[in-house]
């Protein structure tokens, strides 16, 4: 297959894509985020073409034109790779919020880092703090998976001895992201930023992890931590401390803090609630008066876990199917052979298959065959379609308990935003069909990585910002419900 | 085999509670679990019949279909409601003791762990296959599990954990039964138990599901 060379500024990125990759595979990763999901009605996702050439589909070009867009722009969800291109990614010259408009900032003078450390990936921005622009990138895969790849592992782990041998590998990782940031773009950093979850944190400033193992899961120090960046043992100084935000409780850490930031949930009339897909399955229900949040197990079969050929979002996943002309289509990251399934394609298969009549209600296939065939080698059997109906009815479950726990039915919810990995592939109509979220499907927004767009808000704002964010937040054990098994267990079937 | 025994059998299969549940959609209107029971009372079948020819039987396809992966956890936890009913008709009979059950088994999640779907699935079937079932709910202490062996001389334990944190407290629990009580039986089970783990602890039994426990407990009741 042919390769093309595609070059990001102004990150000064140059990566190696086959030929036909679509540039949505390309950019998510390096925190682009698709709000219209790739229907190019938005225009969030535009780049400017500076050199190269990107193929202008008749689509395409309509709805460049209707978006009034100069020549030489782009719609990155609806481009793939044909040529070598440079591009200026339009997203890292702005904070984009859900509600579309850019966040209001005091502009400061200097830079910051921002940093989302996840159990499974961190992503630091380095930020002109004066004008809001991102100007470098880095991801990285957490170096502690290879202690496991789920939250309990890494507690796990911590009760094994290999506590301060995570948290060497963390603080390094991170040091040596933002050193490569400064390398490209040279400047003392301000400020450094960064949330997580709860067990994300205590790892990383050296606490103790280790009560998360059981119940009560009762950690004394939910707080904020900061720490000089010689400390952490990194090879710059920051003129400000470096931060890692207060956890909201056990299993809700910071990242969900920065998420309702960057939903602006805090400060809603009406109810909105915030679910993130990721590896925790955190869901928060709430208004600028009250807000109530909980943890669920759903997220590793979103991930690939347990699904015997699930993977996560990267190439070679098959990042979602539609049924066309009486049979399955399938959309392969990085335009190669599927080898794996993703979560957005596992929403759909279940969706489509259900549709189809080729399982029942109860997720059983309908044939009584083992399992059923996707695309390529690719399929489902009847233990990965089991372990979808827990995962979304975790979801579901939590999103109800929430709500009756603060006297609400899940109509008065007025907005729903996904935030996590693979929520730029989600299939909306796909996700209501199946029952995980009940609600209209036109009250559900994708906002990607909600914890990444918070962390860049704080760079921005005072302590009392997130105190009082943190003060009407309440942290719910879902499992603490009386009526948890009976509505979990309804909530496995398909209607 | 009465007709009466062989619906009665049905409705717990297909988890029809009562007359008024909506579930299964094909059974909708018709007598269900607990009026059927009752019905088969009153026509002079012995409570003892009832459940050893309808409930157990039920059951034990029930079992047989979850661990064949043909039904899941809504259609068990169904079943097991329906058998449930018909429990509560049969309740008098056992407090007399004209119902004589194979055994006591006490079941409780290990003290560091609140999950319990899995585990209240395992009681809901050992009950439907003739056992009397202690269930001492989550997050349980050695202490507990041994003082109700004392009181229940002869009862099997079957321990239950979902978190790879909190398997390693089942050791902890065994060990303590195991000293206060050499010859009681020990079965584990949970999403991260295995054989290995099993025979490390020195626990006497690991079933992946319900059924395996039910087969095993059948084989030392016999």
């Amino acid at each position: 297959m042919k390769k093309y060379k595609i070059k990001l500024y102004p990150l000064g990125k140059e990566l190696e894509v086959n030929e036909n990759t679509p540039l949505t595979d390309v950019l998510h990763e390096y925190g682009v985020e698709f709000p219209c999901a790739g229907k190019g009605t938005c225009g969030n996702c535009k780049v400017k073409v500076l050199s190269g050439s990107i193929e202008l589909s008749d689509n395409h070009k309509q709805k460049v034109e209707k978006l009034g867009l100069e020549d030489n722009r782009r719609l990155a969800c609806l481009s793939s790779c044909t040529d070598d291109v440079t591009l200026e990614v339009d997203q890292f010259a702005h904070i984009i919020l859900a509600d579309e408009t850019e966040f209001e900032f005091t502009a400061q003078k200097g830079f910051g880092v921002a940093v989302d450390l996840g159990t499974t990936t961190v992503v630091a921005q380095l930020i002109d703090l004066s004008t809001g622009e991102v100007v470098a990138v880095e991801t990285l895969l957490n170096p502690q998976v290879r202690f496991g790849s789920d939250l309990i592992s890494r507690v796990q782990a911590s009760l094994d001895g290999n506590a301060q041998e995570m948290t060497k590998l963390i603080r390094e990782s991170i040091g040596s992201m933002i050193e490569l940031m400064l390398e490209k773009h040279p400047a003392e950093p301000d400020k450094v930023v960064i949330v997580g979850n709860t067990a994300m944190q205590l790892i990383f400033a050296d606490c103790d992890a280790t009560p998360l193992a059981a119940y009560p899961f009762h950690i004394d120090d939910l707080s904020k931590k900061t720490f000089d960046a010689n400390e952490l043992g990194w090879n710059f100084n920051t003129n400000n401390k470096v931060e890692f935000h207060s956890s909201i409780g056990s299993f809700v850490g910071s990242d969900i803090l920065a998420g309702i930031a960057a939903t602006g949930l805090h400060r809603k009339e009406k109810y909105t609630a915030l679910i993130d897909l990721g590896t925790n399955g955190e869901i928060v229900v709430g208004n600028k008066d009250q807000i109530v949040c909980a943890s669920t197990a759903a997220g590793p079969a979103f991930e690939g876990a347990n699904i015997s050929m699930g993977m996560r979002a990267t190439t070679g996943a098959i990042s979602s199917l539609s049924f066309e002309n009486g049979e399955m289509k399938a959309e392969v990251i990085g335009n190669s052979k599927p080898k794996g399934i993703c979560g957005s394609a596992l929403i759909d298969a279940i969706a489509i298959l259900h549709k189809k009549e080729l399982i029942g209600m109860f997720g059983e296939i309908a044939s009584g065959e083992e399992s059923i065939k996707l695309a390529g080698k690719v399929s489902l059997n009847q233990k990965d379609i089991n372990e979808f109906l827990l995962a979304k009815a975790a979801i579901a479950a939590g999103l109800d308990i929430l709500a009756s726990n603060l006297s609400i039915e899940l109509e008065d919810i007025n907005e729903v935003y996904i935030a996590g990995g693979f929520g730029n592939y989600i299939n909306i109509e796909n996700v209501v069909s199946t029952g995980m979220i009940e609600t209209e499907g036109e009250k559900i927004h994708k906002m990607g990585n909600t914890a990444l767009i918070g962390a860049k808000m704080l760079l921005f704002k005072d302590a009392d910002f997130t105190k009082t964010i943190l003060q009407k937040t309440k942290h719910i054990n879902l499992e603490g419900d009386p009526n948890f098994q009976d509505i979990y267990v309804n909530k496995m079937m398909l209607l | 085999m009465s007709e009466l025994i062989k619906k009665l059998s049905e409705c717990v299969e297909f988890g029809k509670v009562d007359k008024n549940s909506p579930f299964p959609p094909q059974m909708k209107g018709q007598d269900g679990a607990f009026e059927l029971t009752e019905q088969a009372l009153k026509e002079g079948i012995g409570s003892q019949d009832i459940l050893e020819e309808a409930l157990v039987p039920a059951m034990d396809r029930v079992g047989r279909k979850f661990s064949e992966n043909k039904i899941f956890v809504p259609q068990m936890l169904m079943s097991a409601k329906a058998m449930g009913a018909a429990m509560v008709v049969l309740k008098p009979y056992f407090i007399s003791g004209d119902i004589k059950t194979k055994g006591t088994f006490v079941i409780g999640t290990v003290f560091g762990d609140l999950h319990d779907i899995g585990k209240n699935l395992v009681a809901m079937m050992i009950e439907g296959s003739g056992w009397s079932v202690i269930d001492l709910g989550v997050d349980v202490s050695s202490d507990k599990f041994v003082e109700t062996i004392k009181e229940n001389p002869g009862a099997v334990v079957g321990l239950s954990a979902l978190l790879t944190t909190t398997m390693v407290n089942m050791e902890e629990v065994t060990n303590a039964i195991k000293e206060a009580s050499p010859e009681t039986k020990v079965t584990i089970g949970g999403a991260p138990v295995n054989d290995d783990f099993c025979k490390k602890i020195g626990a006497d039994n690991y079933s992946p599901d319900p059924q395996g426990v039910v087969e095993w407990l059948n084989k030392l009741a016999s």
